[in-house]
């Protein structure tokens, strides 16, 4: 009889003990909500959700509504965006509250595409303009040009960044912030090759880095945010203007040219690519003086005075043959499918891209997106701003293609092939081609 | 009479089934929630075209087995190769090396603790950790500790070798670095084995002369087999299941002949939106391993071991 009582509660014990882990993780709010419109800091986002969805239409502008952003700036840019940013929205917003949730930028887009699986992805993002087309592709964003006056926004970017944006006829996301990358020079360096400026024309410094035996330019490796700038520099095309075909222009005769001749640069030690050779970085090489000049985003003017101070200065990038060549950068910021605050999300995206916002982040080096701050004071007043604007006017996108990671990665093996293969140039840019051109009908 | 001793027995398997009920179904509902309906859930991407965010799932067939297997530019054979090569050059290293140090360390009077900490060391280290001393080791210039010895203290090459950036080298990286971080493990495995070898088989050794190599061979080689097998067979699924060292030293370059399996399953899935293709790798290394584990368990006669052991 005892033993039959010990059995019943032992396993009436277990029981308890399933059900209230069961209950443990069972999805139910306990929270207390004051459906009274004034939520304490303490409430939870769900709490806040079930608060806005309890209020009703009547009380729409007392809806507590909290929207989540992810982002991936850096410190600076991060310390702006909250001390700056968020007290000007939240002023103007006092029921929309956004939880900014800072990224790990190497692992970001991993961390979208592991929300899109579980349904968690945040309101609201800030991404790579070229993930845009890949996002918009898979169904993940929302398109803005259903919303009343997108037609009237954006008519006020700047086009190149617009673009950016454009997936199948439609707009999914506003664009935040560019860049391209310009020549950072260290004068101190360019004095012991005779310059005593940066060089206007690419000739004139080659012809001076000829005379002495050590790397002069770094270029961190073979991918395309690298590599392009020097490739059409020299001459090289990647496709056709509409970007529908690779093959006769990526491996046209001017294409192998202007490979040959970054070849010819790394073997006369003139041109050092740090994946290759495995030499110091740009950035710590470019201070110690051991080379004079790499191309680089505005992030690296983080305090231009301490740089100037070392004799390192924003420059354009030198001009080959008469031409000149950059790359395009930025980011955009887009909605999310399954945010359930859609006009707050569209409120957000037009605050983040408004006049005051983008003047704001320019001082951490955020360059605007809007056609009327291009000639704003504080854009050409400043030695890096300034250089970076012009530079963009020479300054290319990657090929905008949902499938862009495949193509800079066809890229990177031909050169990858190229440079430490010794893989024959022609050959290899054909094979290219043909694998981009397969990417660009789908 | 025969039907009611079936029905006691009925009763009595009844009752210890309600019994044991309430203890195993915690674990149950855990292991059908995150192994077996994700397992089941990526045996059906495999054959789908599996849209994640649109959540379709349209069935297709073998059609992302056949373009993983045929495609012009698939890395899988590649990767394929990699991991069969990776578990024939570091499951050797790793069990000889396991086996010597733990031989070297019960030998010794004074220290063991030290040593036996030293060698398990690499193995609790952080990968990523290590991943950067190993890029750093394998610098293609002077500033990486090879090439260094190798080009400006030993002279035995004139150019520096891109360790990193080229098909073989990379690879071996890769082996090196499994190897390096394994045989701790391994060693830990055989220190305990040896422990249980009576010091009865040393003392008759020593008595009919045998020389340490003679032991070793003799006596140390036969008494762990059964832990050899079990290393064995854990190194050669592990070698599966390489990916932290290919994606922090080479990232599959170049064009994907240094990648994995794992690595390539990665990169479809998370680089490329390409679900389908990822599952049908996954569900391609799970058979790998199954048949490598059956031809190794009826080659090696594991499922006799214990037998063997017992007559």
């Amino acid at each position: 009889m005892q033993k039959r009582v010990a059995k019943l509660l032992s396993m009436l014990l277990v029981l308890i003990l399933i059900l209230s882990s069961l209950s443990g993780c069972s999805n139910k709010n306990t929270t207390n909500v004051n459906t009274g419109g004034d939520n304490k800091k303490g409430s939870t986002k769900e709490a806040n959700d079930k608060a806005s969805e309890t209020t009703g239409d009547t009380a729409k502008n007392e809806e507590q509504i909290t929207l989540t952003f992810w982002h991936t700036y850096g410190d600076g840019e991060e310390a702006q965006f909250t001390n700056v940013v968020l007290p000007m929205w939240e002023q103007a917003h006092p029921n929309i509250k956004i939880d900014a949730v800072r990224q790990d930028g190497g692992q970001f887009h991993q961390m979208i595409v592991t929300a899109f699986g579980t349904g968690q992805t945040p309101d609201v993002a800030r991404i790579d303009i070229v993930k845009t087309a890949s996002y918009a592709k898979q169904g993940g964003l929302v398109a803005l040009d259903s919303f009343a006056d997108f037609e009237a926004i954006k008519a006020n970017f700047l086009d190149g960044p617009l673009s950016t944006n454009l997936y199948k006829g439609n707009y999914y996301g506003l664009p935040l912030d560019t860049n391209c990358k310009a020549a950072v020079v260290n004068k101190n360096t360019l004095a012991t090759i005779g310059l005593d400026q940066a060089p206007a024309t690419l000739e004139e410094f080659i012809a001076a880095a000829e005379k002495v035996s050590a790397p002069l330019i770094s270029v961190s490796g073979v991918g395309d945010w690298d590599f392009y700038p020097y490739f059409w520099l020299f001459g090289g095309t990647l496709t056709d203007a509409e970007f529908t075909k690779a093959s006769g222009y990526l491996d046209s005769q001017a294409s192998i040219d202007a490979i040959n001749k970054i070849l010819e640069l790394n073997q006369k030690k003139i041109l050092t690519i740090k994946e290759v050779d495995g030499t110091a970085d740009a950035w710590d090489g470019i201070k110690t003086g051991e080379y004079a000049m790499f191309f680089e985003g505005p992030w690296y003017f983080g305090s231009y005075e301490d740089n100037l101070a070392q004799g390192i200065e924003a420059a354009l990038i030198p001009t080959y043959q008469g031409r000149s060549a950059s790359v395009v950068g930025g980011e955009n910021i887009v909605m999310f499918h399954t945010g359930k605050h859609q006009d707050a999300a569209y409120e957000f995206l037009k605050f983040m891209s408004s006049e005051e916002v983008q003047l704001a982040m320019l001082e951490v080096g955020q360059i605007p997106v809007l056609k009327d701050l291009v000639n704003n004071e504080k854009v050409t007043g400043n030695p890096v701003w300034s250089i970076y604007m012009k530079q963009l006017e020479t300054a290319k996108a990657r090929i905008p293609s949902p499938s862009n990671d495949e193509i800079g990665s066809i890229w990177s093996n031909a050169m990858t092939n190229i440079f430490i293969n010794k893989a024959d140039v022609a050959s290899e840019l054909q094979s290219a081609a043909a694998q981009i051109d397969a990417l660009l009908v789908q | 009479m025969s039907q009611a001793r079936k029905k006691k027995k009925w009763n009595k398997y009844r009752k210890g089934i309600v019994a044991a009920l309430p203890f195993i179904t915690p674990g149950l509902v855990l292991v059908c929630i995150f192994v077996l309906y994700p397992m089941l859930f990526t045996l059906r991407i495999a054959f789908s075209d599996y849209q994640i965010v649109k959540r379709e799932i349209s069935w297709i067939g073998l059609d992302n087995f056949i373009h993983v297997l045929t495609a012009k530019n698939s890395s899988f054979w590649y990767a394929f190769r990699n991991n069969l090569l990776y578990a024939l050059v570091t499951t050797p290293c790793i069990i000889f090396l396991g086996l010597f140090f733990a031989y070297l360390i019960n030998n010794l009077h004074k220290g063991k603790t030290i040593f036996k900490v030293g060698f398990y060391l690499p193995v609790i280290t952080s990968w990523v950790i290590v991943g950067l001393v190993f890029q750093y080791l394998f610098n293609s210039s002077n500033r990486g500790l090879i090439n260094y010895f190798i080009v400006d203290v030993l002279h035995l090459s004139k150019d520096y070798i891109p360790w990193l950036l080229r098909e073989w080298t990379g690879n071996a990286a890769i082996w090196i670095m499994g190897i390096w971080k394994n045989t701790g493990w391994a060693m830990l495995i055989y220190t305990a084995a040896l422990q249980g070898i009576s010091k009865d088989l040393y003392e008759a050794a020593s008595l009919d002369g045998a020389s340490s190599w003679q032991r070793f061979k003799g006596i140390v080689v036969p008494m762990v087999r059964p832990t050899t097998y079990f290393v064995l067979v854990n190194m050669v699924i592990g070698a599966f299941n390489v990916f932290i060292q290919v994606m922090l030293l080479t990232s599959g370059k170049p064009n994907g002949t240094t990648s994995v399996l794992q690595y390539l399953l990665y990169d479809k899935a998370f680089n490329q939106f390409k679900f389908g293709e990822a599952s049908s790798i996954g569900l391609m290394t799970a058979i790998a391993i199954v048949i490598l584990t059956v031809i190794l368990n009826k080659g090696l006669k594991l499922d006799t071991v214990d037998k063997e052991e017992t007559v």
